[in-house]
């Protein structure tokens, strides 16, 4: 169970020290990229509070996710209409609904276990 | 079995999380830093122009008080020349030097003369291009020339001196004389006999018609009394 912890500080400390710099104009990339991460993960975790996780769907979404996004933005940049803006616009409208069903199923797990302490 | 698959592809996932957000993180504080240097470079640049702009001023005013300083120096060394010719054989010597600095404009000299005023023509609707019946250099130029082939000895526009280098040029709708740009009308005073260059700018077919012929307002008067003074500008 330490294994992803310990990833994902490797994972940080790789991103803060690495030499890399890529242009600015990719940088809208790269925070798609974050946001269908983002995104993929509370999916993940609602879907788990929900009981209908499931191992692959979240792996081969996190990683699909992230290319789709990218390959979107990069289309959009060749076409010339902003798709980033579409990407953006649907990780973020179902990244706050993923943390509002998180949030609610928290509650009502919370609220069961006081009323069994009761 | 199949949770060590798990945790692995967990692992896997978290990295790519981390890395992204740190890296995303990193990237964008870099820009911002980048940024900002741009903005102190600029700054600086900008506070440098501005110093080396005080400089120059200053540089400049220094110049001209020393060119003041000179041409009373220089007054004082013709003073000097003058006592020496009074009573030494090098008197022809003096007023040959004396004739060159007239020349060269490096004195204040004052005599007898003419002004000439180039003005530029009334609007008229009927033509089309205002440069038409506007006072350019060229003009300015057939004037000077006509003035010195008459033996104009020093010839000045608005009182700015002209001597053996200056430039002319026409900037718009002002003239640039050595650097001092002059509005319209212009006045071109010359010292010399008023006789020789009246009837030299004023022969038929002269400087005078064609100027006429531009549609600028040529206005000369006989000035008994022309004071000017020495050329005084930034080298």
């Amino acid at each position: 169970m330490w294994l992803p912890v310990l990833a994902l500080i490797v994972g940080i400390f790789l991103g803060l020290f690495t030499e890399l710099s890529i242009p600015e104009e990719y940088s809208n990339y790269l925070s798609i990229a974050v946001l269908a991460a983002l995104d993929t993960l509370f999916g993940g975790i609602r879907a788990y509070l929900q009981g209908v996780y499931d191992d692959s769907v979240f792996i081969s979404g996190f990683f699909f996710n992230i290319v789709l996004a990218i390959s979107l933005a990069f289309l959009g940049v060749h076409l010339g209409v902003d798709l980033y803006l579409a990407a953006i616009f649907a990780f973020g409208v179902r990244l706050f609904q993923n943390i509002a069903v998180i949030r609610r199923l928290l509650l009502v797990q919370w609220n069961e276990k006081k009323k069994n302490a009761i | 079995m199949k949770q060590k698959g798990r945790t692995l592809l967990f692992s896997i996932v978290f990295l790519v999380l981390g890395f992204l957000l740190s890296f995303s993180y990193s990237i964008t504080k870099e820009q911002f830093s980048n940024d900002d240097q741009g903005g102190q470079s600029i700054n600086r640049f900008n506070s440098k122009k501005e110093n080396a702009r005080q400089e120059l001023l200053q540089t400049q005013q220094e110049n001209l008080d020393l060119q003041e300083e000179l041409f009373q120096l220089l007054d004082s060394v013709r003073e000097y020349e003058r006592t020496i010719s009074d009573n030494d054989d090098a008197s022809g010597l003096a007023v040959e030097a004396d004739q060159y600095r007239l020349i060269l404009g490096k004195v204040a000299v004052e005599g007898p003369g003419v002004a000439i005023t180039l003005a530029d023509g009334e609007y008229d609707p009927a033509i089309e291009n205002i440069n038409d019946y506007l006072v350019h250099e060229h003009h300015l130029f057939h004037v000077i020339n006509e003035l010195y082939i008459a033996g104009a000895e020093g010839i000045a526009i608005n009182g700015q001196r002209i001597a053996r280098d200056t430039y002319i040029i026409c900037n718009g709708p002002v003239i640039t004389v050595d650097n001092i740009q002059l509005p319209a009308p212009f006045t071109i005073t010359a010292i010399g006999d008023y006789e020789v260059m009246s009837s030299a700018l004023t022969i038929t077919g002269g400087v005078r018609d064609q100027l006429v012929n531009d549609s600028i307002n040529f206005t000369m008067e006989k000035k008994e009394l022309i004071r000017m003074a020495p050329v005084i500008r930034d080298l």
